[in-house]
């Protein structure tokens, strides 16, 4: 039997997903259920002055209207207790919740929410992280100081974290005052929103002292601890159940709806149902922040990088989720790929009236790369260097160290990507490639390094009777395939078995032990190595039996296609089904755990202030390069070519593999040309898909994909991360592309056809709002 | 639906449908393909107090190819873009029917609907206007016609009484020397709601001078209009450089465009004479080569 | 009030609400779950059904005006006893389905296409489904499944 390791194995629920038979968290339902909506905010920010629920709640077929107090804790918080689960006194963003009615039927629910009397005073909203910077600025938590940390960091004010580098100032500034060329731009980003095509939900009850969640959570386990934290129980006191995802990129790794549901469970003594509408689900979601950054370079003539000071403002939203560790990436991002001589990193987030921002892939890596690409090709154009040439000068080697001090083995693997796209595509060509009439041709390259969640996770296999082995994990496959291709891949090779043999459950936080989650493509490189360490045992377990049954030295049997074999003897073996029921009496059954957290590289922690997020574990390196094609009448973006070469470790399944890559690939081309969240007066102006525009079929081409395999050998067979980071470089790619095609530098995201026909026309550029 | 009882009526004939309008009109919101009304009505846009459904209607199916070509109210966009009579007399119609939405929109949404929605943005209302569109309204008292520029009052009005259907729209079909188009801006390839829609329909004569000119814009205004001085300046002209640079200024200065989450009013007007351009010079080619395909000019 | 309509063949009588939509009547009143509700604003495709062959946005069909129609869902794309169609098939091999909550709906959609069609180019695919949006491919999957379904190279 060939090996599964490198095999295009279909994944093992494609079948039941084809049939429309696949039970997402939507779909989900419970005898005797209950339906909850939520009444939400209509304005960013103000004061509660009257809240009636007495007519909603005296509604046919509304059993409970349930409001701020009757909220088990004032203020939860992954980070920071900041956030109340209902806004009581002030309302903080658009959207946020502020009571919920449980009825009979959604229908009924929704129209109950009519009939409650809201009345708040408008406060001027903060509006965007430079109005919350600026002297005088209304506080959106006044409070600020009273809020409980688990661990303190800066922040102060409308600053919800402030991550500073430990840096020379004085050198610095000496540096920038002899430098031959100093470059500086600012490079701005919206919001974007993860838009999975299953809306978020949630179904709970309250059953035998503790909340039952089911929910299409890529983390489980934290929604566990959240729902936990939020009602005032011990962690052990949820059950969390998954189901299919139709989708997450992130923004299903917090709970949202699911601790609304087991509240409202509890008070209602039945199961809850509650579902976003897709507008309540833009509007409440934790997409990627909005943020600007100022990036200044200071270079010799000969291409040098001699300093690089960055200064980061992110859009925090109007509470704090996880998001600040989001702002220690700048001083991961600007180190990671280029040399930068002396580098200064200030990165401030920024509470505002708007939705809390949160994680979709790639988090700020998307436009922190975006500004350092642009800013590399600006460099490069002022020096009059080409772009790519500049970028090999500079690139980190084997051994080289980042700004927090983590040093990268194989840094070198950037060059060797630079050099598979270029066997593809020489660079020179490109250049040389005319334009056809009426457009104009540009081709840019991005390089990023990126992680593998380092995340623990442990899995548990068993031994079933029939010989087919029982995976139990909290892992989630949120569809890109890393528990129904990877582990499962993995798992059934140890043994022989094919992977329909494997089976594995949905994820339950009481029968599984704990894991982190479908995140940082950290699934198939964490959980397929526990899987391994499990296997061992279980081989063992099974050599001993099997040593028994044939006679031999364990150390004489090898397991192959699902039986057990005496080495050299290949007839004389005993099926692993044998081997199962043969241990009940005397062993007993046969089980095997492992567990895996990546140690953690060592890093300076003294490097910054505020460092909530220190190092970038089991990097990877990728290089994109796009080919545009610019429409001057209608300033109207082609991509003609996208290629993409990324280290990978071990492809366990190429076609999931390709998959993951072209999926990012697409994202990123609706983060840098279609979609774009722009918020004025603190309020979404894209309410519903029709004006957010995800990419369609007509829009994206197929991408190149050119895989690096140096296997990393923590790794199950070498398998580093793999799904997340296709979507970090392509905003950087495009940009650079388009910047080329115009001969002008485009530096916003989205890339807007009014900007490039402003751009083109020789106006000024248009600001993003 | 509103808490009150709602009223429904599933017409099967035209007969019954006009019975009903005569009754209760002012109640009755029509609906056939349901791609607007639905969505605006589960969006809360619209609280019908009572349906009427005339998606059967066999009357407004039909569609006649004589002098005029007369295209009953329920052709639905997919059969706009697939019928070959409709492909020969009025490409421009099928090419713009081919732009709304997706497959799945084209094939519930119709022709009626699509003016009576009266989007600014409404994709077949210019192709409409420069083919001299006349909307025929029925009600139980009889018939009257009326030109569909005369028809669409605004942004979402129309001249339609609560008693009357659109049962027809006509048109006068491309003449031999005359070539049409309709262009649309968007942002994505698909699916879009026009950023600007632009139809134009050019006739010539042997020598090449324009002898009559349409031309229509979406999206710029409440409702779509024909660009009247700029046809006037192209009338009579070989659609020489000068000719045509002046007539896109003309353009450009008939619109109010507004700002709206899917552009600026600034994009909107930078475009227009480059669109005008490649508009007249596609209704050229397509005059002189009249074997040529229409194909999606998204 | 009553419709009868037929779902995947099996003729069917049902007492609605008027607000209905059909995807609330697939959805809710026959627990035929495989059709999705996306976007409720006929965006994104994913609760593309046949009505009478023709693929239409379930989500913003008013239920009583299918009355007497013939409708098929996902759940009667394979055949009897159970038998994935080709496409279905295709899906499968090429990697055209990861989250899969897209999947009915291009199912449909490609089914009815590929009735009138029955050997697509790749850019006739992509334009066939540009009423489906996909979050998790990017789409060149999608064309390979189908591709690979009419017996064409990928």
């Amino acid at each position: 039997m060939t090996s599964l390791i490198g095999a295009d194995v279909a994944r093992t629920d494609a079948e039941s997903k084809v049939r429309g038979e696949a039970v997402y968290g939507v779909d989900y339902g419970s005898l005797g259920m209950l339906h909850a909506k939520l009444l939400r905010s209509p304005i960013p920010a103000g004061s509660i002055t009257k809240l009636d629920v007495t007519a909603a709640r005296g509604l046919p077929g509304v059993r409970a209207v349930v409001t701020g107090s009757d909220a088990p804790v004032a203020r939860g918080g992954a980070v920071v207790r900041d956030q109340p689960l209902f806004a009581t006194s002030v309302v903080r963003y658009e959207g946020e919740p502020i009571a919920g009615v449980i009825a009979e039927t959604e229908q009924i629910a929704k129209r109950a929410l009519g009939a409650i009397v809201l009345e708040i005073d408008p406060l001027l909203p903060v509006g965007d992280v430079e109005a919350a910077l600026a002297p005088g600025a209304r506080l959106v938590h006044p409070d600020w100081k009273d809020y409980e940390c688990s661990l303190e960091y800066p922040r102060a004010g409308n600053i919800a974290c402030e991550v500073t580098s430990d840096s020379d100032l004085r050198a610095l500034a000496r540096i920038v005052a002899q430098a031959d060329v100093v470059v500086e731009s600012e490079y701005r980003a919206q919001r974007q929103y993860q838009a999975y095509i299953e809306p978020k939900s949630a179904v709970a009850r309250w059953e035998d002292g503790r909340y039952v969640v089911h929910t299409a959570s890529q983390f489980p386990f934290n929604v566990r601890d959240q729902v936990a934290q939020f009602l005032g129980v011990r962690v052990s006191d949820v059950r969390v159940i998954g189901h299919h995802i139709g989708g997450g990129f992130g923004a299903k790794l917090d709970a949202s709806l699911e601790i609304y549901a087991a509240l409202f469970a509890r008070h209602v003594g039945r199961p809850v149902k509650i579902v976003n509408e897709r507008s309540e689900d833009l509007l409440s979601c934790g997409c990627r922040e909005n943020a600007i950054v100022r990036l200044r370079t200071s270079l010799a003539s000969d291409g040098r990088i001699l300093a690089r000071e960055a200064d980061v403002l992110m859009d925090n939203g109007a509470y704090s989720g996880e998001v600040p560790l989001m702002a220690s990436l700048p001083m991961h991002v600007f180190g990671q790929v280029y040399r930068t001589g002396l580098a200064r990193v200030n990165c401030r987030l920024m509470y505002t009236n708007t939705a809390p921002t949160g994680a979709f892939r790639g988090v700020s890596g998307t436009y922190l790369y975006f500004a350092l690409e642009r800013h590399m090709d600006e460099c490069a154009v002022r020096l009059g260097l080409d772009r790519r040439a500049f970028r090999l000068q500079n690139l980190l080697q084997d051994g080289d160290c980042t700004l927090v001090g983590q040093v990268l083995d194989d840094a070198g693997v950037l060059a060797e990507a630079f050099d598979r796209v270029e066997q593809v595509a020489p660079w020179s060509e490109l250049m040389r490639r005319p334009s056809t009439p009426g457009k104009r041709h540009g081709v840019g390259i991005a390089a990023a390094t990126w992680l593998t969640n380092p995340g623990p996770g442990t899995v548990t296999l068993k031994l079933n009777e029939d010989g087919t082995l029982g995976l139990v994990s909290g892992a989630t496959d949120n569809g890109s395939g890393a528990v129904t291709m990877g582990v499962t891949q993995i798992a059934a090779e140890e043994f022989g078995l094919r992977p329909e043999d494997v089976i594995i459950q949905m994820p339950d936080t009481d029968a599984a032990g704990y894991d982190a989650g479908s995140q940082g493509s950290r699934t198939t490189h964490i959980v397929g190595r526990a899987t391994r360490t499990a296997a061992a045992e279980v081989r063992e377990k099974i050599f001993a039996v099997g040593s028994r049954l044939l006679e031999v030295d364990p150390a004489d049997l090898n397991i192959a296609e699902g039986a057990v074999h005496v080495k050299g003897a290949p007839t004389r073996s005993v099926p692993l089904s044998k081997i199962a029921i043969a241990a009940m009496s005397t062993s007993g059954p046969i089980v095997g755990t492992g567990s895996y957290a990546t140690p953690l590289p060592s890093y300076n922690p003294a490097c910054a202030n505020g460092l909530l997020f220190p190092v970038f574990p089991t990097p990877t390196y990728h290089v994109h390069l796009a080919e545009v094609e610019v429409d001057e009448a209608t300033g109207r973006v082609t991509v003609l070519r996208y290629i993409v070469a990324q280290e990978v470790g071990k492809a366990i399944n190429p076609t999931g593999v390709r998959g993951q890559i072209q999926g990012g690939v697409a994202q990123g081309i609706g983060y840098a040309l279609y979609e774009g969240l722009e918020i004025a007066d603190s309020r979404y102006r894209q309410r519903t898909l029709e004006t957010y525009r995800l990419p369609l079929a007509v829009d994206v081409p197929d991408v190149e994909i050119l895989l690096l395999e140096h296997g990393d050998p923590a790794g199950p067979h070498g398998a580093r991360g793999v799904a997340e980071p296709p979507i970090v470089p392509v905003a950087a790619a495009i940009g650079n592309a388009v910047s080329d095609a115009l001969g002008k530098a485009v530096n916003q995201i989205p890339i807007r056809p009014d900007e490039i026909l402003a751009l083109l026309s020789g106006d000024d550029p248009i600001r993003l709002r | 639906m509103s808490t009150q009882q709602s009223i429904f009526v599933d017409a099967i004939d035209l007969r019954g449908a006009l019975a009903a309008l005569h009754e209760r009109g002012s109640d009755l919101t029509v609906l056939a393909g349901g791609t607007d009304v639905m969505v605006q009505y589960l969006r809360g846009d619209v609280l019908p107090r009572g349906l009427l459904h005339i998606r059967r209607l066999p009357e407004l199916k039909e569609r006649k190819f004589g002098r005029r070509t007369v295209i009953g109210a329920l052709t639905t966009h997919w059969q706009l873009v697939t019928d070959q009579d409709v492909l020969i007399r009025h490409p421009a119609l099928a090419e713009a029917a081919a732009t709304v939405g997706g497959r799945q929109t084209q094939n519930a949404g119709t022709i009626a609907g699509n003016l009576v929605n009266a989007s600014p943005a409404a994709d077949l209302l210019p192709v409409m206007l420069v083919s001299d569109g006349v909307v025929t309204l029925t009600s139980s008292a009889g018939s009257r016609d009326l030109p569909v520029s005369d028809f669409v009052l605004g942004r979402r009005s129309t001249a339609r009484k609560p008693d009357e259907l659109v049962t027809s729209i006509s048109f006068e079909r491309l003449a031999e020397s005359a070539g049409e188009v309709y262009l649309k801006i968007g942002r994505r390839h698909a699916m879009e709601v026009a950023i600007v829609g632009l139809a134009a329909r050019l006739a010539f004569d042997a020598d090449g001078n324009v002898t009559d000119a349409g031309i229509a814009i979406a999206s710029v205004a409440p409702k779509a209009f024909r660009a009247q001085l700029a046809e006037k300046r192209l009338v009579g002209t070989k659609l020489d450089d000068e000719s045509m640079r002046e007539a896109g200024e003309l353009v450009r200065q008939s619109v109010h465009p507004i700002d709206d989450a899917r552009a600026t009013a600034d994009y909107r007007r930078r475009l227009l004479p480059a669109l005008l351009r490649d508009a007249v010079t596609i209704c050229r080619r397509r005059a002189f080569n009249r074997g040529e395909a229409t194909g999606h000019a998204n | 009030m009553q419709i009868e309509l037929s779902v995947n063949g099996v003729p069917t009588r049902l007492d609605i609400e008027a607000h209905a939509t059909l995807l609330d009547v697939l959805r809710g009143d026959l627990e035929l779950t495989g059709t999705k509700r996306g976007c409720d604003e006929g965006e994104c495709g994913a609760c593309t059904v046949l009505v009478d062959g023709q693929a239409v946005d379930s989500c913003i069909v008013a239920a009583h005006s299918v009355n007497g129609c013939a409708i098929e869902t996902v759940e009667g794309l394979a055949r009897a006893r159970g038998a994935l169609d080709r496409l279905q098939r295709g899906f499968i091999k090429a990697g055209a389905v990861q989250c899969g909550f897209c999947t009915p709906g291009f199912l449909i959609t490609l089914t009815a296409y590929l009735r009138e069609h029955p050997a697509p180019t790749p850019e006739e695919i992509r334009e066939a489904v540009a009423g489906n949006i996909c979050r998790c491919t990017g789409y060149s999957q999608i064309v390979e499944a189908v591709r690979a379904s009419i017996g064409e190279e990928i």
